[in-house]
């Protein structure tokens, strides 16, 4: 019997990553390499994903774009849909909705227009990618979106409404839309995950740090590669029967 | 194949309906066949069958077979 084992899962197929260049991003575009996809590297900032082409083997097709300004998400799926008919891309199988910001303040001294700008990038623009990419999959009657959720936005956090309430909308949106489109072989699942590692996360003091690790059953903090790696999962075959979840990466976070 | 065949032939592939139904008044929604799903299948092959990406008021407002060909038409697409 002949073994599939050396058959990279993801080969001749494309995934769209947003939000490329952070520490998650960069964890998650590799992972997707690695499992053989071409991948469509979202940044705003093209010197920041500039030098990152370089350290990533495979196939990278750089797309510098906001992911809030709706005209150019438009076109940019645009250029996806004509580029995916190469062979050296394949199919746009998977959108990772990753790109995301965070602002912590207590409700008294939120500014709307900050929860606004959270609103945009954590929940609209992942909706507009999902409505585009959705109309792409459906041709090959099969997709895997996977929203990158937090942990905050499941239980809570005080100081963190805003934030919190932004990560919540991307969820009612993947079970709602897992439910939607699983009729046309497209799976919808979120990542949550708890605290990592990461410039969103630089700025907690030893102190808190410690805090929020005690509270964590497996004593450790997450790194980028554990998000990665429940990513890669999602939007492969080994997760074919699983739509419609949440996955939480967080050494099983106790608030 | 001209275009007014090739409508019809998505038509036919995305609801899997009959090429003689397919006629300029059938409204979505009125078949059990034009359903949102097929909707969304219809709106697919019709995008990757004429090389277009519509918009969404375009989608919302393609109710039947003629106003496909009328909304297509505003993207090039001659019938």
């Amino acid at each position: 019997m002949k073994s599939n084992s050396n058959v990279s899962p993801l080969s001749g197929k494309s995934v769209l990553v947003t939000g490329a260049t952070g520490e998650i991003g960069q964890a998650i575009v590799a992972s997707c390499l690695s499992l053989g996809a071409a991948v469509f590297a979202n940044a705003r900032d093209e010197d920041k994903l500039a030098p990152l082409l370089e350290t990533w083997s495979g196939k990278v097709i750089p797309l510098i774009y906001d992911v809030t300004d709706e005209r150019v998400v438009k076109e940019q799926f645009r250029q996806i849909q004509k580029m995916q008919m190469q062979s050296d891309i394949g199919p746009l199988h998977g959108l990772v909705n990753n790109a995301g910001v965070m602002f912590e303040a207590p409700i008294t001294v939120s500014l709307m227009d900050k929860l606004k700008e959270q609103l945009n990038i954590n929940f609209l623009a992942p909706y507009q990618h999902m409505q585009l990419a959705c109309r792409l999959m459906a041709r090959q009657r099969k997709g895997s979106i996977v929203n990158i959720l937090s942990q905050v936005g499941e239980l809570g956090s005080s100081g963190m409404s805003a934030y919190a309430s932004s990560k919540a909308a991307l969820k009612g949106a993947t079970v709602s839309l897992a439910k939607e489109l699983a009729p046309v072989g497209i799976r919808v699942n979120g990542v949550a995950p708890g605290f990592i590692e990461t410039a969103m996360t630089k700025h907690y003091d030893q102190e808190k740090r410690d805090n929020v690790t005690q509270r964590i059953v497996m004593k450790r903090t997450g790194k980028p590669g554990d998000v990665a790696k429940a990513v890669a999962f999602l939007l492969s075959e080994q997760s074919s029967y699983t739509t419609g979840h949440i996955l939480p990466v967080d050494g099983a976070f106790t608030p | 194949m001209d275009n007014n065949e090739k409508l019809k032939q998505v038509f036919c592939q995305a609801l899997g309906i009959e090429a003689d139904q397919v006629t300029d008044s059938l409204t979505y929604n009125t078949i059990e066949e034009w359903d949102s799903t097929a909707h969304m299948i219809l709106v697919a092959e019709l995008e990757d069958t004429f090389d277009v990406m519509l918009d969404t008021d375009d989608i919302i407002d393609m109710s039947t077979v003629g106003k496909a060909k009328e909304i297509l038409a505003k993207y090039e697409v001659q019938f």
